[in-house]
């Protein structure tokens, strides 16, 4: 038994609410089987990886990772993306532990001293940006140390010092942003953030699309390290690789790091949990003129469009989902060509439907909270959830209406497949999605939207599966891209 | 219209009997219930006496294991959706949308009940104008206060003129003066031929607006009537409605 209120008592019960508020446990009970059986089939395919990776190691003829300037700097690139996502995860986790979920100026208020109450919460944050990441790289190590590189097991202690440093930046970053903004203002900086780190992303991901190749060669040569390993900005990246050292200096920075910002951050940290357990949205105006629907459908489906248009963060989401929509406009532009030409566009935009109309269904179905008004109204039982499909069907059709009318002035043939697969998938994702609403950010400061992980895995099937489809309908020769130098 | 108003006022405004419901164990047994049309009922109870589930299942929102509901003369079981359209339910925690203004919530209320456009904003500005939320109309909820949240309500369960409100502790987070103005609506209700039902735990409500107060406890009716027939009933011929009250409960 630990001991109350000690302190690793108090890091076990906050571990115990951030995963029973993790998407994974937010609806299921039982997780630890489908946790497990993704885990494994993530290891199987790291497995492949790294076998690729030794095989690689072995025609260079380097016994070590580390000898290679090109996997330091593949290291330190992959650091610096880590650090940028976990970075905007650890904003928006941090705003959640300090203000929204309600409890921390409640623990201040007890006689625990803030200190405590401050370090359990940075090292919640800090686990539960790096356990996702964990996951993922940490097959791979797995998959390294079974082949005999254990250099690959560094990958632990790593992500975990990247999360420590993250997590404390984070939060001395919200702290100060509290003090100034309102936390939803601070929580839109963090949805911001993740947004413009997935379009740079994507952005520097298409670069060799735009820019000549000798200049890509050009940016990439400046960023090798030297003859020396690089120095200091290399640090991060020879302890992934495994260099003991390196390893070592590594986490102790981390660790300083994190151990710095709570010591300084104790007293503004308590301060900025009152300023915005104090604070409370203002009711922000809406023009509206009260345009009064005779019609309980029409009513209702006026209500769910400005509910979808109002769901916090629906900007940034729709531009992720989106981004479907970039090979789109190269397609039809002709900026871009590929084999089968315009028809390569049509699956593009058929999966891009079925992801949008998924997404605003969930919106909906994770998002009503008070189901009850409608069925105390003289209305059929089934009339809010078609009028909550309607909405999404509308609300994607809406964002989907230019390319629609581009395809229509490029290739019109294609449009009555195209209009049968976005019909189709629309008709399937919604019908899913309703039963079975995708994980989405918060509703609400407060609330837990309701949603699982398995309707976001069947929904992203279910698009893929109609965009295939249609694909082998479009397409002159759909499957040519399996040949050899097809 | 006039066919349906005499008939309205012709039938009791609710007729419960042999009402039952149980999850696991039971909720409420054998529940028999009168209220005439313009009359204030208070239904009083400790809690898990099983008033919130009576008004759910008086709403059509939970069906009864037994027993048959008719709201007007409307069976609440047979013809749900004739007997809501008379019908306004407010429950204890308000059932608002926080991204909607008070004036939007309204027009999606006055649409599910079918209220025609030009009546319903003229009765959604008179009911923002009475309870003080015109200012806000058009801001959103997700600000208000709990007062603010309740009023905004009760104007959404006004709006399409119930001839019958069920209110489930509508009193709850209401400051003195905003507790006021919905009391003096409340009685302008019934004044008006409206059948009011409402549950609390604040007895002083109960024993200033209701007409007749039933007592609920385990599930079961345990007395009803004026004051002084409770007090009759409890055999404290000048007991107050809290000693009547506590006396039957814990009797029990």
């Amino acid at each position: 038994m630990l001991a109350a209120p000690g302190f690793p008592w108090l890091l076990r019960h906050e571990l115990r609410v951030l995963w029973r508020n993790s998407i994974l446990v937010r609806t299921h009970r039982h997780v630890v089987v489908p946790v497990l059986v993704v885990a494994l089939l993530f290891q199987g395919v790291a497995l492949l990886l790294a076998h690729q990776i030794v095989l690689f190691l072995a025609r260079q003829q380097v016994a070590h990772a580390i000898a290679l300037p090109t996997a330091l700097l593949a290291a330190n690139i992959n650091l610096a993306f880590l650090f940028i996502l976990m970075f905007s995860r650890a904003i928006t986790a941090s705003i959640d532990v300090i203000y929204g979920r309600g409890d921390a100026d409640f623990l201040l208020a007890s006689p625990i001293p803030p200190g405590r109450v401050l370090a359990v919460r940075m090292l919640g944050v800090a686990c539960s940006i790096a356990a996702p990441w964990l996951l993922l790289g940490g097959v791979l190590g797995n998959g390294l140390a079974a082949y005999g590189q254990y250099w690959g097991l560094s990958v632990y202690p790593m992500f975990f010092a990247e999360a420590l440093l993250v997590a404390a930046l984070a939060f001395a970053f919200v702290v100060a942003l509290l003090r100034v903004v309102s936390p939803q203002a601070a929580r839109r900086a963090g949805h911001s953030l993740a947004l413009a780190t997935g379009i740079g992303i994507f952005i520097l991901g298409q670069a060799p699309r735009f820019v000549p190749q000798p200049v890509v060669a050009r940016f990439w040569a400046s960023l090798l390290p030297g003859p020396h390993g690089g120095g200091v900005a290399f640090l991060f990246a020879r302890g992934l690789l495994g260099q003991p050292a390196a390893l070592a200096a590594s986490l102790a920075f981390a660790l300083a790091g994190f151990c710095a910002v709570w010591i300084f951050l104790a007293r503004p940290f308590a301060d900025g949990v009152i300023t915005a357990a104090a604070s409370r949205p203002r009711g922000r105006a809406t023009a509206q003129a009260g345009r009064f629907r005779a019609s309980p459908f029409a009513a209702a489906l006026a209500k769910d469009l400005r509910l979808i248009a109002r769901f916090p963060g629906i900007f940034t989401q729709i531009v992720y989902r989106s981004l479907t929509l970039v090979p789109v406009a190269f397609i039809l532009t002709g900026k871009f060509h590929m084999a089968g030409g315009m028809s390569a566009a049509v699956p593009l935009i058929v999966f891009l439907a079925g992801q949008l109309g998924l997404f605003f269904i969930s919106v909906l179905a994770g998002g009503e909270t008070i189901p009850e008004l409608a069925a105390s109204a003289p209305v059929p039982q089934t009339m809010p959830r078609q009028a909550a499909m309607a909405a999404s069907v509308y609300a994607t059709l809406f964002i989907l209406a230019l390319p629609l009318l581009a395809m229509l002035a490029r290739a019109p043939r294609l449009v009555p497949a195209l209009a049968a697969g976005i019909t189709g998938v629309l008709l399937s994702n919604v019908l899913l999605g309703q039963r079975m609403p995708i994980p989405l950010v918060r509703a609400g400061f407060g609330k837990t939207s309701t949603g699982t992980a398995a309707g976001l895995i069947l929904g992203v099937a279910v698009s893929t599966i109609w965009s295939f489809f249609i694909w082998l309908v479009v397409a002159p020769h759909p499957l040519l891209w399996l040949r050899p130098g097809g | 219209m006039d066919g349906v108003n005499s008939r309205v006022i012709a039938e009791p405004a609710l007729m419960v009997r042999g009402l039952s419901k149980s999850f696991g164990r039971k909720v409420v047994e054998n529940l028999d219930l009168t209220i005439r049309p313009g009359e204030f009922y208070a239904l009083l109870g400790p809690n898990g006496a099983g008033k919130t589930t009576t008004l759910r299942m008086v709403a059509g929102l939970t069906r009864p294991d037994a027993g048959s509901i008719s709201v007007y003369g409307r069976d609440v079981l047979a013809n749900p959706l004739g007997a809501k359209q008379i019908m306004a339910w407010v429950p204890d925690e308000p059932l608002l949308y926080d991204k909607l203004s008070p004036l939007e919530y309204l027009e999606f209320i006055a649409g599910l009940w079918r209220v025609e456009p030009k009546t319903a904003r003229a009765r959604a500005d008179e009911l923002l104008e009475t309870l003080g939320l015109w200012p806000h109309r058009h801001e959103r909820c997700e600000g208000f206060s709990r007062g603010m949240k309740q009023k905004t309500v009760l104007a959404g369960a006004l709006i399409h003129k119930p001839q019958f409100l069920l209110l489930d502790e509508p009193l709850t987070g209401l400051d003195a003066a905003a507790s006021r103005l919905v009391k003096e609506l409340l009685r302008a209700e019934t004044a008006k031929g409206a059948a009011i039902i409402l549950t609390t735990h604040i007895l002083e409500v109960a024993e200033r607006l209701a007409t007749r107060i039933g007592i609920l406890s385990g599930g079961t009716l345990l007395a009803e009537g004026n004051l002084a027939a409770l007090q009759a009933q409890a055999g404290l011929e000048h007991g107050t409605l809290e000693d009547v009250f506590l006396h039957l409960t814990t009797a029990q």
